[in-house]
C-alpha cells in the first residue's frame, strides 16, 4: 500500500506520481493575515472560503492553523474542521502544538489526517501524547527537527533529531515509517546574516540524508521560509525554483501558496541562474555575492506582466471550473473576461461549463454530493452564460438539443418541473418552461411552434398521470413522435410502460428526478433513447402497509364538539405551530440534504453548521417579511355513515362525500370509522389551512431571478410550514374535541400519529380521490380566506392543505 | 444463543418516520429484531410509502 492520507471523499497519496504533494499554506492564523483577520470576526464561512481557494487552485491537502494569542484555538479549530470535512474534497492537515486540539479535531475527523507537527522542543513530553493519538486515529505526522538546543542548522542535525523522533515513534508507538513526514526546516537566504547562506544546501543535505537513512519515511517542507525578507515576485521565483531542487533531492512534500508556485519551465533561464546561484551559495570570482545579484536582478522588475499571463494561462480554465463546482461566484466576471481574450463564449461555456455541470451532476449520482450544493453549482453556471451572452454570436448555441417543459393541465405544481429546466438548461441545453396547468392542445401548439427535439412533461398528483396517460394518443393523432419524457410523485415505471407507452409512436421515457431528464436527453443525442419498459416478472410488487385485520369497534363515544358549523380564524401566530415542522422530512426530503455517504457526525456538523442556520434565517425572514398569512376555515358537522359514503349535514344541506375501500383485507374505508344513522349518527370535523399566497410570490421571485438554491429552500420551507399549520390545527381541534389530551404535541408524535383520531388529506393514499374537495368547498366556504379549487380540484395557493379530522380511536392511516 | 444485531435505525427522508430494528415495522408484518439492511426489497415506509431507497441511517 502507497502511504495516503483521506478525506471523506477520497483518498490522496502522500507520494504524487510528480512530486511534490502540494500542501496549501493560506489557510492558517500565523502564516496568512487575511485569514487571521477573518478568524478574529469570527467568520468562519470566509475563512472556509480561503481553504477551498486552495484546492481550487491544486492543493492536495490543506493545512489548517487557528493558533491565535486570545483565541479559543480548540474551539475554532474543531469548528473549522468540522466544516473543512464537508466542504472540502482534500484531506486535512491539522497545523497545532497542542496536543488536547489535535485530539479533538482527529476524534472528528472523519478521514485520515496529517498532523502538523511534533519535534522534540520539550524533551519529549508532547510528542509521546501526539504520537499516542495518531495511532489511536491513524493519523500521518508532521516532524520537525526541532530539540531542546533549537531548530537544527546543519545537515547533520537535522538527520539526528529525526533519528531521535523516529525511535519514539516508530519504535515505541509503533507508527510506520510511511506515517511520519520530516520537516528539515528551511531558514532564508535573503537576509544576507553569513550563518545562514548555506540554509539552503543544509536543509537539502537534510532530506537526502534522512531519505538514505531512514527508509520508508518521507519528507516535507515549509518552502516559503527561504526566500524571507525578499520582494514578492522574486520570492515566487527563488521559492519554486528551490522547490524543484528540494524534489530533487527528495523532498516528498511542500507547504506552499499553491497559487504562487510557477513551474520551472516559465521561469527565464537569467531569473533560475541567479536563483539557483543564491540556493547553493556560489561565489563568482569578480562578482558580488550571490544574494546582492540576487537582489539587483530583481531590483529593475516590477511585477513581470508577461510572467503573470503565463500563470492566468496555466490555471483560469481550471479555476472556473472548480468556482463552478464549489458553486462560488466570486470573481467570476474577472475569470471570464480573462478566459474571453483567448477562447470563444461557446468554447467556455461547452468546454469548461458544461464538464464541469456534468462532473457535478455525476458526482450528485454517487451520492457524492447533495442537491442543494447542485443548485449552487447551477447559479454559478447561469451567472456565468449571462456574462458571456452578450459577447455571443446570435448563430452560438442555436444547434442545441431544444426541450419543451410544461405542468400538466389542472396540476399547479412547477418545483419539479423548474428542476428539470434548472439542469437542463444549465448543461447546455435550450429549454423552453411553458408553465402550469398546460392544457394538451398547447403542448402540440408551442412544440410546434418552437420546433422542440423532445417535450417532458411533469406532474405532481395520481390524476396528473392520468392526464399523461390520456394525452398520449392526442400527441401521436398530432402526429408528433419526437420523445416525451415523463416526470412526477404520481408516476411509476409500470405505469409509464403499461398505460403511456402504447399510447405514442414515439419513446415515452418514465424519468425519476432531473438526473434521469438529463441523461434521457443524453442518450436522445446519442441516438440510444429508448421507451421505459417494464418486466413483472423481475419487478418488485411495493408491500401495501397498514392494519391488515382489525374489527372496528363501534362503541366509541361520540365527542362534544363546541359548536356546529363554519368558522374562520385569521389571527394564528406563526411562532405557535413552527415548533411542529417536521424538520427531518425538510431538510432531507424537500432540502435533499440527505445523509449520503457521510457518518453520523459529519451528517450531524452538516446539519450543525448549514443547514439548521439556513432554516432558522428562513424562519426569522417569514417573520420580519411577513411571509406567512396563516388562515383557517374549519368546523364540526353531524353526520352518518352509509356504505363507503359519509352524509354531512351542514346549513340545512346534506353534502356527499364518497370514499374509496380498500380492495383486499382489511378492506377499510374512511367511512367506516364513523357510525350510521342507525347507530345514532356522529360527528365529523373538516379543516382548510393555508399560509397565503405572499410566501408563493417570494419563491416565484426566487426563480425567476435564478436563485436556484434560495428557490429550493423556501419552497421547501413553505411545503412543512404548511403542514404544520394543519398539524397545529389538528391539533387545535382534538383539543376542542376532547379526545386531544395536552395540545404540546411534538413533531414525533405528529409523524407516528401517537395520539386519537387522524387527519386525512385528499389526494393521499388512504383518499386519492380529489373530487371529495367539492363537498368540502361548499360548506368551508375557503373562497372568503382566499383559497380556490382549479378545474383538476387543486387548491390555489399552493401552500393550502385540506382533510377530514376523524375521531375514531382505532383511525390511522392506510392506503387504498 | 448470541447474535450479532446491527442496530442501526434509518429515517425515512420524506416524513421522518425512523425503522427501529429493536421494534419492527408492525404495519408492514415485520417482527422486531430485523435489520433495515435484510428487510425485504418490497418494503417501504409504513407511513408516506416512500421506497426504502428514501431512507437514511440514523445512528
Amino acid at each position: 500500500m502507497k502511504p495516503s492520507v483521506a478525506s471523506l471523499y477520497q483518498a490522496v497519496e502522500l507520494q504524487q506520481e510528480i512530486p511534490p504533494l502540494l500542501i496549501g499554506e493560506r489557510a492558517n492564523s500565523n502564516g496568512s493575515k487575511k485569514f487571521r483577520e477573518l478568524l478574529l470576526a469570527d467568520d468562519y464561512d470566509s475563512c472556509l472560503k480561503i481553504a477551498q481557494e486552495q484546492e481550487a487552485k491544486g492543493a492536495h491537502i490543506i493545512d489548517l492553523c487557528t493558533a491565535y494569542a486570545g483565541r479559543d484555538e480548540k474551539a475554532d479549530l474543531t469548528t473549522m474542521v468540522r466544516m473543512c470535512a464537508n466542504a472540502l474534497k482534500a484531506p486535512l492537515m491539522i497545523d497545532s502544538t497542542t496536543p488536547e486540539c489535535i485530539e479533538a479535531c482527529l476524534q472528528l475527523y472523519p478521514g485520515r489526517a496529517i498532523i502538523n507537527s511534533i519535534n522534540l522542543e520539550d524533551g519529549g513530553v508532547n510528542i509521546r501524547r501526539i504520537c499516542k493519538a495518531a495511532k489511536k486515529y491513524g493519523a500521518a505526522l508532521v516532524a520537525l527537527t526541532i530539540d531542546e538546543k533549537g531548530m537544527a542548522m546543519t545537515g547533520d542535525d537535522k538527520l539526528r533529531i529525526a533519528k531521535a523522533i523516529y525511535s519514539i515513534a516508530v519504535d515505541e508507538f509503533g507508527l510506520r515509517p510511511k506515517d511520519l513526514l520530516f520537516d528539515c526546516l528551511t531558514f532564508t537566504v535573503g537576509s544576507g546574516d553569513a550563518s545562514l547562506r548555506d540554509a539552503a544546501l543544509q536543509t537539502m543535505e537534510g532530506i537526502r540524508r534522512i531519505k538514505a537513512e531512514l527508509p520508508g519515511c518521507l519528507t516535507v517542507l515549509g518552502l516559503s521560509n527561504i526566500s524571507f525578507g525578499l520582494a514578492p515576485q522574486a520570492r515566487r521565483i527563488l521559492n519554486s525554483v528551490f522547490l524543484h531542487e528540494a524534489v530533487v533531492a527528495g523532498l516528498d512534500a511542500a507547504i506552499v501558496d499553491v497559487a504562487k508556485i510557477l513551474p520551472l519551465a516559465r521561469i527565464s533561464d537569467d531569473d533560475r541562474q541567479v536563483s539557483l546561484d543564491l540556493l547553493y551559495n556560489r561565489q563568482v570570482v569578480d562578482e558580488k555575492d550571490p544574494l546582492m545579484r540576487f537582489i539587483e536582478h530583481f531590483s529593475g522588475k516590477k511585477n513581470d506582466t508577461t510572467d503573470k499571463d503565463q500563470e492566468v494561462t496555466r490555471t483560469t480554465e481550471e479555476q472556473l471550473f472548480y468556482k463552478l463546482m464549489n458553486g462560488d461566484r466570486d470573481g467570476l466576471d474577472d475569470i471570464l473576461a480573462i478566459l474571453r481574450e483567448r477562447f470563444k463564449p461557446i468554447d467556455i461555456i461547452n468546454q469548461i461549463l458544461v464538464p464541469a455541470m456534468r462532473h457535478v451532476g455525476e458526482l450528485f449520482g454517487k451520492g457524492e454530493i447533495l442537491l442543494p450544493f447542485v443548485l449552487q453549482s447551477a447559479e454559478v453556471m447561469k451567472a456565468s452564460v449571462t456574462l458571456l451572452e452578450p459577447f455571443m454570436d446570435k448563430a452560438d448555441g442555436g444547434n442545441a438539443t431544444k426541450i419543451l417543459l410544461a405542468t400538466v393541465q389542472g396540476d399547479v405544481h412547477d418545483i419539479g418541473k423548474n428542476l428539470v429546466d434548472i439542469i437542463l438548461s444549465n448543461n447546455g441545453y435550450k429549454v423552453f418552461n411553458i408553465g402550469i396547468k398546460v392544457p394538451t392542445e398547447t403542448v402540440i401548439e408551442k412544440a410546434r411552434e418552437f420546433q422542440v427535439d423532445l417535450i417532458g412533461l411533469s406532474g405532481l398528483l395520481v390524476k396528473s398521470a392520468i392526464v399523461m396517460q390520456e394525452s398520449m394518443p392526442q400527441y401521436r393523432q398530432a402526429g408528433l413522435n419526437i420523445p416525451i419524457l415523463l416526470g412526477g410523485a404520481a408516476l411509476t415505471p409500470k405505469f409509464v410502460a403499461e398505460s403511456c407507452v402504447p399510447g405514442y409512436s414515439g419513446p415515452v421515457v418514465y424519468c425519476a428526478d432531473a438526473f434521469a431528464g438529463l441523461k434521457s436527453v443524453r442518450e436522445f443525442e446519442e441516438g440510444r433513447l429508448v421507451s421505459t419498459s417494464y418486466d413483472a416478472t423481475t419487478a418488485v410488487k411495493p408491500m401495501k402497509p397498514g392494519v391488515k385485520d382489525r374489527v372496528l369497534d363501534r362503541s366509541n363515544p361520540v365527542p362534544v364538539p363546541p359548536f356546529i358549523g363554519q368558522r374562520y380564524v385569521e389571527d394564528i401566530d406563526p411562532a405557535v405551530f413552527f415548533p411542529l415542522i417536521n424538520t427531518q422530512a425538510l431538510f432531507r426530503g424537500r432540502w435533499g440534504y440527505r445523509r449520503g455517504k457521510s457518518g453520523a457526525a459529519e451528517y450531524e456538523a452538516l446539519i450543525r453548521d448549514t443547514v439548521q442556520p439556513k432554516y432558522e434565517e428562513l424562519m426569522q425572514r417569514a417573520f420580519a417579511e411577513k411571509l406567512l398569512q396563516p388562515k383557517v376555515s374549519y368546523g364540526y358537522f353531524p353526520c352518518h355513515a352509509e356504505g363507503n359514503r359519509l352524509f354531512v349535514l351542514a346549513e340545512g344541506d346534506e353534502h356527499v362525500f364518497a370514499f374509496p375501500r380498500q380492495q383486499e383485507a382489511p378492506f377499510l374505508c374512511i367511512a367506516d370509522y364513523f357510525k350510521s344513522a342507525q347507530e345514532g349518527g356522529d360527528v365529523s370535523g373538516f379543516f382548510i389551512v393555508t399560509i397565503g399566497e405572499r410566501i408563493g410570490e417570494e419563491i416565484n421571485r426566487l426563480y425567476q431571478a435564478d436563485a436556484y438554491h434560495e428557490y429550493l429552500m423556501l419552497h421547501g420551507f413553505s411545503v412543512e410550514v404548511t403542514d404544520a399549520l394543519a398539524e397545529y390545527w389538528h391539533g387545535v381541534m382534538r383539543w376542542e374535541l376532547g379526545i386531544g389530551g395536552n395540545r404540546s404535541d411534538k413533531v414525533r408524535g405528529a409523524i407516528t400519529q401517537a395520539y386519537q383520531g387522524s387527519r386525512y388529506g385528499f389526494g393521499y393514499p388512504s383518499c386519492p380521490d380529489l373530487e371529495a374537495q367539492l363537498p368540502l368547498f361548499a360548506f368551508l366556504k375557503p373562497g372568503a380566506i382566499g383559497i380556490s379549487l382549479t378545474e383538476n380540484m387543486q387548491m390555489v395557493p399552493e401552500q393550502t392543505t385540506s382533510a377530514i379530522v376523524v375521531h375514531h380511536p382505532q383511525a390511522k392511516y392506510f392506503a387504498v | 444463543m448470541m447474535t450479532v444485531v446491527n442496530s442501526c435505525r434509518y429515517i425515512c427522508a420524506n416524513c421522518g418516520y425512523i425503522y427501529d430494528p429493536g421494534v419492527g415495522d408492525s404495519m408492514n408484518a415485520i417482527p422486531a429484531g430485523v435489520d433495515f439492511e435484510v428487510l425485504p426489497e418490497e418494503w417501504i415506509c409504513p407511513l408516506c410509502y416512500a421506497t426504502n431507497d428514501q431512507f437514511d441511517p440514523l445512528d
